[in-house]
């Protein structure tokens, strides 16, 4: 049981560590932090909410390339085919997928994140830690749909926008909760109890773990 | 010919002709409204075009079910039928909706949960019919709709329901547009519904019947193709 | 045993297969020629499941029969090395990462030297022999062998063909899809893809007896395993 959901999230993640994949990905996040610090004009600061929006931006990118480079690791030498032959169910291919984007997303927001803090001129206020309950929970659903459409990637070259066309805007529920969330982290003033964010996008993100994995077998198939 | 044949044509002169109806109730039977005047009219005919482009999106979800419970060419022909013609009416909608809102409230946009919605779902179908691109075996393409269509509209609550709450962190400065409706407006608002109800559907077989036709004409070049390949190996 | 009833297969419009029925008994080898792009692969992956069928059905008589598939693509991890490829192989098939057996396998192929290196770097010959090591390590119960010798040499071929006979030995069902004469003289069965069906006639294994003594020697090594 699982099993092959920890093998192959185990090796995504040092095929990931490995190669310049990740690397890029954190960089061209890196990049947007930078290239939105020059819309400020010198001497005043980024409000919380744009630096928020910012910081999801980046991540959004990311999980982006993150996705695709994913499934690109089964299709170099056709790897895929001999992953559906396993005797597990498609089912954990997708939770591997899912939980190795997950890390690498975490791994690099840790990095984005005093990014944002250095770069737009941040501070942390006390609601951090509905901050971190937030990551985690729109990290799942950022992980949920790249791994059910980064699935649609197989057996294509060059389809990044195709991917991102269909993935931020179904995205975009969670991000505008991450986004106040994180508005109110960086010390802006909540008009609306974040607690109600919280439970939308623990609702989303169960709508679409449920939903990716009933179709995800579907998705992810031997053909061509 | 046969009914099945000229039932589309009918269908959109039908509801040609209604609208063309509808039209005249709108601006001869419905009163005009006391503080916006004649731009409220417009009304008339965002709604039927939003109501429609939803059931649209629906159809594209219900099609979607089916084909993976059982697969069949018709579905993904009907699928991908009702989510163009919900992208045209998703974008009018857009267009008239902005229209309304320039005179009502004085800008072009506002993030208002119905107008946010509607925009998102013009992207996701938009990215939707952009699959027919992907360089795929057709059985698979079918297949990749079809999770896609379902995942499409398991979102659009998810949008409305962020959309509304985002709003409220945000002052609500405007007033929500379908307050009291004299019944007469509701009447010509009902007419119009079901005119442009004929109408689409009327689009919708048309496009049904043109994909069909373009399917055929795919499979009579392959088969060809096929049969001069065995020839030569022959 | 895997029985195919009345199977239909078409891509588009294009029609590869029409209403096939056979059936591969285990225990056996069943050589599997046609001419190019008459739909060998195709009948592979439909068995293997990676293609649905048009029609028809496709039964096991055993559900949970291991598959090992052996094609041309290699089906490994260019920047992963041999061991790790292997290593993530086992653990992927639910088996629990055996680092003897490995190294063992590995040994077996002659990659011994190169277990530490990028598969990346290997040669065409020495990724197709750390793909069978790949495909012995999971000890299944059916092969799909889709041309595997391609790129091997002299050495490596009676290392497969040896692999073969103890799988058959094993009481594996092996489909093989060939164009060695050497296929000819193992095969239990010779299948023909023609006409959009399969002709499928018995053979006499002409290396059986030879084989005799191997395949007892073959026993004892799994034994050893």
């Amino acid at each position: 049981m699982l099993k092959l959901a920890l093998a192959l999230a185990r090796k995504d993640l040092s095929l990931a560590l490995r190669g310049a994949g990740l690397v890029q990905s954190i960089l061209l996040g890196l990049l947007l932090v930078f290239m939105f610090s020059l819309s400020q004009k010198t001497g005043s600061l980024a409000s919380g909410q744009m630096a928020a929006a910012i910081f999801w931006l980046s991540s959004l990118f990311c999980q982006t390339l993150v996705f695709n480079m994913l499934f690109a690791f089964e299709e170099t030498q056709g790897a895929r085919t001999c992953l559906l032959l396993s005797p597990a169910p498609v089912t954990d291919i997708f939770l591997g997928k899912a939980l190795a984007g997950f890390v690498l997303i975490f791994l690099a927001q840790i990095l984005f994140f005093p990014a944002i803090i250095v770069f737009l001129g941040q501070t942390v206020s006390q609601s951090w830690p509905m901050g971190l309950l937030m990551l985690f929970l729109a990290d799942t659903g950022l992980a949920c749909l790249g791994a059910l459409l980064g699935a649609l990637s197989q057996g294509q070259t060059a389809r990044e926008s195709l991917l991102s066309l269909l993935v931020f805007p179904l995205l975009a529920p969670l991000l505008l909760a991450a986004i106040s969330v994180f508005a109110a982290v960086f010390g802006e003033q909540a008009g609306e109890d974040p607690t109600s964010w919280i439970g939308f996008s623990a609702a989303f993100d169960a709508i679409f773990l449920a939903i990716a994995l009933m179709l995800f077998r579907f998705v992810y198939t031997g053909e061509d | 010919m046969s009914l099945k044949q000229i039932l589309p044509a009918l269908l959109a002169l039908a509801g040609g002709l209604l609208l063309a109806a509808g039209w005249w109730l709108i601006f001869m039977y419905a009163p005009t409204e006391a503080i916006m005047g004649a731009i409220q009219k417009i009304f008339y005919i965002h709604l039927p075009l939003s109501w429609w482009a939803l059931f649209s999106f629906f159809l594209v979800f219900l099609c979607s079910v089916a084909y993976l419970v059982r697969p069949g060419e018709h579905l993904d022909r009907i699928a991908r039928s009702c989510a163009e013609i919900g992208v045209l009416l998703t974008t009018l909608t857009l267009v008239t909706g902005m229209l309304w809102g320039r005179k009502a409230w004085g800008v072009w946009w506002t993030w208002d949960p119905r107008l946010t919605t509607a925009l998102i779902m013009w992207f996701i179908y938009t990215a939707y019919l952009l699959l027919g691109g992907l360089n795929l075996s057709e059985q698979r393409r079918r297949m990749v709709r079809a999770v896609v269509g379902i995942v499409a509209f398991a979102d659009v609550p998810l949008v409305f329901l962020s959309a509304r709450l985002w709003r409220s962190i945000h002052p609500a400065v405007f007033a929500n547009e379908s307050g009291g409706l004299e019944p007469e407006m509701k009447l010509v608002a009902l007419f119009s519904v079901l005119a442009m109800g004929f109408f689409w559907l009327g689009l919708v077989l048309v496009r049904c019947q043109q994909l069909k036709s373009q399917d055929r004409i795919e499979d009579l070049l392959s088969t060809e193709q096929n049969r001069e390949e065995q020839t030569e190996q022959l | 045993m895997i029985t195919l009833k009345h199977v239909s297969k078409s891509f588009a419009s294009r029609l590869l297969f029409r209403d096939v029925t056979a059936s591969f008994a285990s225990g056996a080898v069943h050589l599997i020629l046609g001419r190019n792009g008459s739909g060998k692969s195709t009948l592979l992956r439909l068995i293997g499941g990676l293609s649905r069928v048009t029609s028809g059905s496709i039964v096991f008589a055993r559900e949970d029969a291991r598959i090992g598939y052996l094609g041309h693509a290699t089906f490994l991890y260019p920047n992963l090395t041999a061991y790790e490829n292997l290593a993530f192989w086992q653990k992927a098939y639910g088996q629990s990462a055996q680092e003897q057996a490995i190294l063992k396998m590995l040994a077996h192929v002659g990659l011994t030297p190169f277990a530490h290196s990028r598969v990346g770097v290997f040669s065409r010959g020495m990724a197709q022999r750390l793909s069978l090591a790949r495909v012995l390590l999971l000890r299944p119960d059916i092969y799909l062998l889709d041309e595997p010798e391609t790129g091997l040499d002299k050495t490596s071929r009676v290392l497969l063909q040896d692999e073969i006979l103890k799988a058959r030995a094993d009481n594996a069902c092996i489909l093989w899809v060939s164009h060695l004469a050497e296929g000819q003289s193992l095969a239990d069965s010779i299948c023909t893809v023609q006409k959009k069906t399969l002709v499928c006639r018995q053979a006499q294994p002409q290396v059986q007896i030879e084989t005799g003594g191997r395949t007892k020697d073959a026993q004892k090594g799994d034994e050893q395993c």
